[in-house]
This record gives structure tokens, sequence and C-alpha cells, in this order.
């Protein structure tokens, strides 16, 4: 369960305050998958980083299954995005000089997971993720865009997180390999429990969600009444859209 | 893939740039590497010179020098007195003797020794012959006295015995035995005698034979290198047996007096004049021109240490601007591992063993550098600090006066010192070029992974 408070954050711009996210409330139960939409410069990345530990909010606060982020000191944050975190970024940012294999490795070294089993599991995932064998030990430079998502995908399901926070995870993506991503989550989802917040433009993608959120000057709602799937819970009445103050 | 041979692929993920990072820093490295070893070389030959040759001073009658000049003699209580002055540490008196051969000296008859005076000496007998030729100096420096109408006569040089109270030469250096042993106690008499090498070839006698001297029979104890074949057409004696052979008990013709300290030489010197008079004795410093020697390779070794630590800064820089290059580079890929939980001392070990393996390899192809180049570097210095201290030295050495023996030793020192790469001062270097590495990697890589993931990854 992540349980998201009153969560705010501004930047400084000049002598312009900017709130990018105000105010922003909801609860996602364990095993959702959801969308949050909204137009460039939104807000929508700065909040996946809020929740993901990367940021910290200026007010508010993030509360996963019963612990709060707010006030965690930076190692604790580290050890929460290690085991409760997967993180997939719309540019992958994976080690261009490692290979496919070492970078789904690389989370559960951090873990101080045992090499042999690690190298195990991380060929179990690179399969689940659908990448070839004869992918695995490639350099990440030498693999398609589908294929290095796969990869970040596969990375991001190592430690077995409670959560995934996927931005973008279609934006460079064809339409055909798009689809076959949210497949993939999807059955992630189902297969580990697994609460999985996904950042799109894509509106077919968020239609394939089981609950989408608009995130408009700093203001999340609730666009229309989440699919009645196993473990949801309904959307915070607090998240209503409201005008983001701006200056 | 471990953390290590993740930064070992780090190392190696543009060859082109570490190529060129490690002829860096193996230049740099490998001068302050050089510039350590000649520090270290110049250090050790200051420190002999020191310890030999740089602290004596040799005390002369007053008007008197060697077997030339007037004055009173030099006596024991005046040795008691320079033994009192501050900062003395020894004083040893000598007593020299001439000595001619007994068959010439009966042959050319009472005329013979009108060549020869000196307050300090006593002319005596040897059935030694002498190993120098008298030649056309000897002949020549004979001759006084005598009218330019007659005709010229063939003189065999003497030879000097001198007594001594320690094992060391008539100028305060230590004596270099090559066969028997050495006198045993300075202190008594004795008929024991030490000869030079080629006064002992020139009579056939070795360790054991027996020479007379007065007809008094001496053994010869021991042979020894002076260096020189005037230094070695020499005996010596103890200094009670060279006195009793002069009838002259308690005189000194020299006295060579030694200073705790190099520091301390002038103001000894000073002292050592005032006590015993400037109408009793002369006080000089025989060795003025290695002091300055001395001095001019200590200007060498700061030096040389100045490049040592600029060179190591250098290359402390160079690893710094590259790691942090690096790291600038890299901010990205910092972020990402922060964002997948790596800890900030994983990043700071990742880099840190990065820096360490260009700095392994720099230091590899430095130290091969300052093998080469430690030995030249060094002779380069030392050599053009000598050039303009020899030249004085050389000078005092071609009045043909015993004193100018040293100086060409000293010079000999000075030429022979070569650099050696020790395995300890080139681990010394490396250890700290390489914690150099450890702190220019590990700042810039702990300061980016201090800061917050998304400000990394929002920056690119």
């Amino acid at each position: 369960m992540i349980e998201v408070k009153n969560l705010v954050r501004t930047f400084q711009s000049g002598d312009r305050t900017i709130k990018p996210v105000n105010n922003v409330s909801f609860e996602l139960a364990e095993g959702t998958l959801a969308s949050i939409v909204g137009k460039s410069g939104s807000g929508k990345s700065t909040l996946l980083s809020l929740l993901g530990a990367l940021d910290k909010p200026t007010s508010g606060d993030v509360v996963v299954n019963g612990v709060s982020l707010a006030g965690m000191p930076d190692g604790k944050l580290t050890e929460y995005r290690r085991r409760d975190i997967g993180f997939v970024f719309q540019q992958f940012n994976l080690i261009p000089n490692l290979t496919a294999l070492d970078n789904v490795m690389l989370p559960m070294e951090f873990a101080g997971v045992r090499r042999s089993v690690r190298t195990k599991r991380a060929k179990e995932l690179l399969e689940q993720v659908q990448l070839d064998v004869d992918r695995h030990d490639r350099r990440i430079n030498r693999l398609s865009g589908g294929e290095q998502q796969r990869v970040a995908i596969a990375r991001a399901l190592a430690n077995e997180p409670k959560l995934i926070l996927a931005d973008e995870p279609t934006g460079n993506l064809d339409e055909q390999t798009g689809g076959h991503i949210i497949e993939l989550l999807s059955s992630l989802r189902r297969e580990h429990n697994t609460t999985i917040l996904v950042v799109t433009h894509d509106r077919s993608l968020a239609n394939k969600t089981d609950r989408r959120f608009r995130l408009q000057q700093g203001r999340l709602t609730e666009e229309t009444a989440p699919k009645q799937v196993q473990g949801m819970a309904p959307a915070s009445p607090k998240a209503v859209a409201a005008t983001a103050p701006v200056g | 893939m471990s953390v290590l041979a993740r930064s070992v692929g780090n190392a190696f993920r543009n060859k082109i740039r570490t190529t060129a990072v490690v002829a860096v820093l193996a230049v740099a490295i490998g001068l302050a590497l050089a510039m350590l070893v000649a520090n270290q070389a110049v250090t050790a030959k200051v420190t002999e010179l020191n310890a030999s040759v740089g602290t004596t001073l040799t005390v002369n009658p007053a008007g008197g020098q060697g077997f030339e000049g007037g004055g009173e003699p030099l006596t024991a209580q005046e040795a008691t007195t320079a033994a009192a002055v501050p900062n003395v540490t020894e004083v040893v008196g000598t007593k020299a003797l001439r000595l001619r051969n007994a068959t010439e000296a009966a042959s050319q008859g009472a005329g013979g020794g009108g060549g020869f005076g000196g307050q300090a000496t006593t002319t005596m007998t040897t059935s030694l012959t002498p190993a120098v030729d008298a030649g056309t100096l000897g002949n020549r420096n004979q001759e006084t006295g005598t009218t330019g109408t007659q005709p010229a006569r063939t003189f065999s040089l003497p030879i000097t015995a001198t007594g001594i109270g320690a094992e060391v030469d008539s100028t305060g250096k230590a004596l270099d035995i090559t066969d028997g042993s050495g006198l045993g106690d300075y202190t008594a008499a004795s008929k024991s005698a030490l000869l030079g090498t080629t006064l002992a070839e020139k009579n056939s006698l070795k360790v054991g034979s027996t020479f007379t001297i007065n007809d008094q029979t001496f053994t010869v104890a021991g042979l020894f290198d002076a260096g020189t074949a005037f230094g070695n057409n020499a005996v010596y004696l103890t200094l009670p047996e060279a006195q009793t052979l002069a009838a002259l008990p308690g005189e000194l013709s020299t006295m060579i007096v030694t200073v705790n300290s190099m520091e301390n030489v002038d103001a000894a010197k000073t002292a050592l004049q005032t006590a015993l008079g400037t109408d009793k004795a002369d006080v000089t410093q025989g060795q003025r021109n290695l002091e300055t020697a001395v001095s001019s390779l200590d200007s060498v070794k700061n030096i040389s240490f100045m490049a040592f630590v600029a060179a190591l800064g250098t290359a402390g820089l160079i690893i710094l601007l590259i790691m942090v290059m690096l790291v600038r580079e890299r901010r990205k890929e910092i972020g990402v591992l922060k964002a997948i939980g790596a800890p900030n001392r994983t990043i700071g070990l990742q880099f840190v063993l990065e820096a360490l393996v260009l700095v392994t390899l720099g230091s590899a192809v430095g130290a091969a550098v300052a093998s080469f180049a430690s030995g030249s570097i060094a002779t380069a210095l030392i050599g053009s600090s000598t050039t303009t201290t020899a030249a004085p030295g050389n000078r005092g050495a071609a009045g043909g006066f015993p004193g100018g023996g040293p100086l060409g030793g000293a010079t000999q020192l000075l030429t022979s010192v070569t650099a050696s790469a020790s395995p300890g001062v080139i681990a010394a270097g490396i250890a700290a070029v390489f914690g150099v590495a450890i702190i220019g990697a590990l700042v810039p890589a702990l300061l980016t992974a201090r800061i917050r993931p998304i400000e990394v990854l929002r920056g690119e």
C-alpha cells in the first residue's frame, strides 16, 4: 500500500516559485497497475521521482507499507530504492559498457546477493522479458531500443520490488514494441502482485491500466472510475484538481 | 561483475583517453620518482661527506708547515688546550720525521743534508729506498742554497715518517689499510709500522717484513693506500715512537682537530686560534673547499626535493583533474547507480579503484622512466653543482702541496654519486601517488554521490 499525503514540490526559477507537484494525495493498493497522464511539463516525472525517493518533497509525505519517507536519512532512502523500488526510465538509463546480464545483476550486487544466485536470477528475468538468450551477453549499446527497454524492466524487477515506477516506458518505442511492453508490465503485475505506476503520454497505454490519473498544473485528478481489479483501492477524494499557484 | 571488474572495465572504456592519461601520469610520476631517487642519493652522499671529511681543522706551529718555515713546535700541552675548546671532539697529534736512505746519506756525506731545512723535523737514516724518483722537480727543489755554477747533483727524495696518535693520515682522513692491520694502540711506543703500498713494493716488503730507522728494526704491520704516489711514499709509526726516535718527547709537528659538526667548524676554528694564540699556532681549514661542495650539494638536495614535491603535486593535480573530468562525464551514471540503490561507498570505491587502475599503469610506466632517468638527472644535478666548486680546489692542488690530495678525493666522491632506485624509495613514492589518487577520486565521486539522484539525472 502506497499513501501519498499532501505532496508538494516547489522549485525556484529566478524570482518565481514553480509548483510542479501541488498538494497531491492518493493511495494505491498492492498489485495495482496505474497510470498518470498529462502534458509535458505538468510535473509527472517530478511526482514519480518523489515517489521513488529520487527527490525530496518540499512538504507532504509518501508512506510505503506504513513507513514514512519524509525525514528518512539518505542512507535509508538508498536502501528503500534498492529494496522496494524498481525504476524504468524513459531513456532506459542502463550502463552502456556493461552487458545486458551485468546491468540486471547490478541492483542485486548492491543488495549483497551472491554472484551465482544473481547470475541465475538475471538470466531468468531476461528470459521473462523475452530478451533472446544470444542478447544476454551483448553490451547495451549493441541492443535495439525495445531490447534495451526490456533490459531496463528486467533490472527494475531484479530485487523483487513492491513498486515499479515507469517513466514513459514506451515513449521511445514504436507502437508494436510499446504494446508488448505494456503486456509485459501487466503480466508482471499479475504474476508478482507488484504495484506499477506508469507515467505516459500514450492514451492507449493509459486505457489499459486499472486506474488513470491526470496531472494538470501540479494537481492530480483521477479521470474515470477505476476498473474493478482485486487489491485496488479507490482514489482519494482529496485528489481534486485545482489550479496550481504559480509565482 | 564485481566492483573491481567494473572499475577495470571503466578504466579502459575509452582506450585512446586511457592511453593519453597513462602517458601523462607516467611522465609526472616518473619525474617525481626520479627526483625522489636523486634526493635520496644526494642526501646519503652529503651525510657521508659530512661524517668523513668535512669537520677537521689542522693546527701547525705559527710560521711553519710541514718541513718548511720556522717558529716554535707544538706541544702536548697545546693539544690538551685544543681538546678543551668547545665543539672539539678529538685532537690527534702527529710528529713528522724525514728519513734518508742510509747508503745514499753515507755516500753524499755531510753536505747531502744541506738542502733540507725545517724546524719541526729530524732527519734520520733508514734502510728504505724511496718509491718516488727525485726527477726534475725533486732535484730543482733540493738545489736551494747552491750556486748556479756548480754541476747539478742527483738526489734521492726523502721519505716522510709520521708518528700519529690515531689511525688517520696527516690530513685527518682514515687510513685505507689494504693489507695487514693497524698499529693497535697509537698512544704507546711500538716497533710496528705502516708502509705505503708503493714504498713497500719498491723495497720488496710485505706484512711481517722488517726495515730499520736509525739502526732500529721495525716490523711492517700493514700496508696502506693513500691514493697518491706522494702519499704512498710514506711510513706511519705510533706518535710516542716517532717522538722517541726524534728524542723530542711531547713535541708535535701538527694537530688534527675534529669538530662535532660542520656548522660549528668556523666557530671552533676561531676559538682554537684564540686558545692557542696566533703567535703559537696557525689553524687552517683544509676542507674549506669541500664544505663549499657539500653546501652546494645541500642546495641540489633541496632543489631535488622541491622538484619531487612539485612533480608529485603535478601528478596529484593531473589525477584530480582527470577524476573530476571522469566523474563529471559520468554524473548520469552515478545518478543511475544511486537510483537503483548503490550506496555512496560503493560508488566511491568504484571510482577509487578506477583511478588506482590508471595510476598503477602510470606508475609502472613512470617507474620504468624513473629507472632510466634518475641516474642521468642525479649526475646532471651533481655535475653542474661540482663544476662551480671544483675549480678552486684544483687551483689549490696545482701548487703541489700535500693538501691538494683530499680535494681530489672529494671530487671523486661527488662525481661518483649515482642514483640507485631502491625498492623502498620507489614504494614510498608510489604510495604517495596512490594516496593522492585515492583522495582525488574519492572526493569528486562522493560529492557527486551526495547529490539527490534526480538532480543528476535531470541535469543531463
